[in-house]
């Protein structure tokens, strides 16, 4: 037991914690914290230039690592500018700890300079919102707080702490080891969930990012193995099961493959694992799956039943469920039929993109060739779009975690800072942000970050010149009449090499089919600082398939109009 | 709309009152009545809510969530008074 002040508490706790590198921003409040951070050896704090900046880097971390990401900003503004990132992070069971400064004790509740109530604000948007209002709470606050969030299904933790209990003088404590209750899968249901795979006809894995969250990716391959049942993985669950796996369908969804579309459609047992039946992928939940029983198992009890009820119900951590599972089936089920409608399926209705007709640059084959020349052992970042959509589709992904995307709530800017977090949890990978014109422009100030602390991620700019998703269902929902979706980036406003050489980067441009691998290849030759390439690509080009919102999945069009599902007795 | 009571012991620590009001208004949940009384441990309080939910909607989701929330100790929904309609 040592005399230390609140600040020196708090940064101990975080040691104690695991922490090893902090996303953050000082100011007033949060004042006290930042000088024994000076000081901490194992903590490396990253001095971001935006907070909403160190919420994504905390969770481009946690989702690269599987460790909890931590993020630190002043009272007020610092605070309120972690909001979206919170959120984010909410939707995607993202474990991040965000530590925010608070006006002293004293003066909360007066309207004082820099105050701002962001335990309410966060209310809706996070797993738990702590306020310190003793300076021995710290080291135990800060324990419960990384195990709230990493613990069951993660999520955002708040800390908010006001300066006086920072400076006050304290004791430090270690916190005793907060225990982790895990629930074992029920005996019962696996059973049943086992009788049902094993009689099934039609079966398929729906895999979500429980999966990914859970690290069930070898328990998952190994019941997919054994029982030959397909699989689709869903935005979140990318890289859950290897893409180049022969009983891979790809991606289901409003942008997914016909294969994984039909896969569900026509199924008759869902394995949903870690999912939580989004719209996205759902479609009109009337339509979804019409004649599935469903096998639904989630570390969330709240999420089974939400939008689809279950049959069988299993609570449990998707690798405990797997294990049970694989320990349970003692029989395949025949799907001979079953992967001969699939595999007729796959082999019409493959992925694919046609090249513009006016000789403009195709963002899908720019993608593809990042993939293809960047590999399986990197990590991909995505914005929201077309191209993180592409992104989704046209690289193959072969290990969890190495896409990185904002699924839920669909965060524009995601791209640029969750490279940065994800580059300091693992500095051996390659890192590459897949980017879009417009998001780039609501965080690109965080490679100045990235240039200045040595952090060398790539960014791909895929730059249509427009809001292009937007622009899309301006095209097909509103007869092409393209209000507020021109960007003027094709003009050069801003000019993505000139602001990346401002911003300490090397930038490179590309508008040529026969330069991309080049390109490709000279980022991927620079290590001591980071890369944006902007590639000028058409701007007509847009994402295939599509289940239209409000439409049913047997919807689901290839191109506009081409509905194969639903005009063909397949 | 149905109505439903539930029953609820919560942590007496600030904050564990909005957070369960935040759910109930995210959710979009009528609350109908809300009592709040310590109990005699001292450390938690009891909290009793009538909710109205959309025809069709269970209370069991409602239970789930609510049962997510670090301040809420326990929660059951004791009289599923289902067709006790509201309003009619
Ligand atoms: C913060 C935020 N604001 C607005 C939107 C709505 N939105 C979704 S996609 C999109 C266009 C993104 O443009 P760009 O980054 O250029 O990507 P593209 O679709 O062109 O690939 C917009 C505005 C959003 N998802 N997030
Ligand atoms: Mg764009």
């Amino acid at each position: 037991m040592d005399t230390v002040t609140g600040a020196s508490s708090l940064v101990r706790a975080l040691e104690d914690a695991g922490c090893e590198v902090i996303f953050g921003i000082p100011g007033g409040t949060i004042l006290p914290a930042y000088d024994p951070l000076l000081d901490s050896v194992n903590i490396r704090h990253v001095l971001v230039r935006h907070e909403q900046g160190a919420g994504h880097a905390a969770s481009g971390y946690a989702q690269a690592t599987g460790r909890v990401g931590v993020c630190v900003a002043t009272s007020g503004p610092g605070a309120t500018n972690l909001v979206t990132p919170l959120a984010d992070a909410y939707m995607d069971s993202v474990p991040i700890v965000a530590i925010t400064g608070q006006v002293n004790r004293s003066m909360i509740g007066t309207d004082a300079f820099q105050e701002a109530d962001i335990r309410s604000i966060s209310l809706p948007i996070t797993k738990h919102a702590f306020q310190v209002t003793e300076p021995e709470d710290i080291p135990a606050v800060i324990a419960e707080a990384f195990a709230l969030a990493a613990g069951g299904r993660p999520g955002p933790v708040l800390v908010d702490i006001p300066k006086d209990v920072l400076a006050a003088t304290t004791t430090y404590t270690p916190a005793p080891p907060v225990p982790t209750p895990r629930v074992t899968p029920a005996a019962n249901e696996i059973r049943r969930a086992a009788g049902l795979i094993a009689s099934s006809r039609r079966p398929v894995f729906y895999v979500g990012g429980g999966v990914v969250r859970a690290g069930a990716a070898a328990e998952l391959r190994a019941l997919a193995e054994r029982t030959g049942i397909p699989v689709v993985t869903t935005l979140m669950a990318r890289g859950a099961f290897p893409d180049s796996h022969r009983q891979h369908l790809g991606m289901p969804g409003m942008h997914g493959t016909v294969p994984a579309v039909a896969a569900l459609q026509q199924s008759d047992l869902l394995i949903a694992l870690g999912t939580r039946f989004d719209d996205r992928v759902t479609g009109v939940l009337k339509l979804f799956a019409p004649n599935a029983a469903v096998i639904h198992a989630d570390i969330d009890p709240a999420e089974i039943s939400k939008n689809r009820k279950a049959d069988v119900p299993i609570i449990g951590d998707c690798r405990d469920v797997l294990v049970s599972l694989n320990a349970a089936v003692r029989q395949a089920p025949v799907l001979t039929s079953w992967w001969a409608y699939l595999d007729g399926l796959r082999d019409r209705f493959p992925l694919g993109y046609d090249w513009p007709d006016d000789g403009t640059l195709s963002p899908q084959h720019v993608i593809e060739r990042i993939g293809t020349l960047v590999g399986p052992e990197a990590i991909y970042t995505a914005g929201v779009g077309q191209h993180q959509m592409w992104a989704a589709q046209f690289i193959g992904y072969e290990r969890p975690g190495s896409f990185i995307n904002s699924g839920g709530l669909g965060t524009m800017g995601f791209a640029v800072p969750a490279a940065m977090g994800a580059q300091c949890g693992v500095p051996d990978r390659a890192v590459w942000a897949i980017d879009g014109d417009g998001c780039f422009q609501m965080t690109n100030q965080e490679l100045v970050t990235c240039a200045l602390e040595g952090i060398p991620i790539k960014v791909a700019v895929i730059n249509n010149g427009n809001l292009g998703m937007v622009r899309q269902w301006q095209n097909l929902f509103y007869r092409g009449r393209y209000s507020n979706t021109g960007l003027s980036t094709h003009d050069r406003v801003p000019d993505f090499v000139a602001l990346a050489e401002a911003l300490g980067c090397v930038g490179l441009r590309c508008a040529e089919k026969s330069e991309v691998d080049d390109v490709i290849m000279r980022a991927m030759e620079v290590r001591d600082r980071p890369v944006v390439i902007d590639f000028v690509v058409g701007e007509d080009a847009q994402v295939w398939p599509m289940v239209a919102a409000g439409t049913g999945n047997d919807e689901i069009m290839t191109v506009r109009g081409i509905k194969p599902l639903f005009d063909e007795d397949l | 709309m149905t109505r439903h009571v539930l029953s609820m012991v919560l942590r007496n620590v600030p904050g564990a009152l909005a957070r369960v009001v935040v759910l109930f208004s995210s959710r979009g949940v009528d609350v109908e009545s809300l009592s709040l009384d310590p109990t005699e441990r001292g450390d938690v309080s009891r909290m009793d809510v009538v909710v109205g939910l959309p025809a069709g909607r269970s209370p069991d989701q409602l239970v789930k969530q609510l049962s997510r929330l670090v301040d809420v100790k326990s929660v059951v929904a004791v009289a599923d008074s289902a067709r006790n309609q509201i309003g009619a």
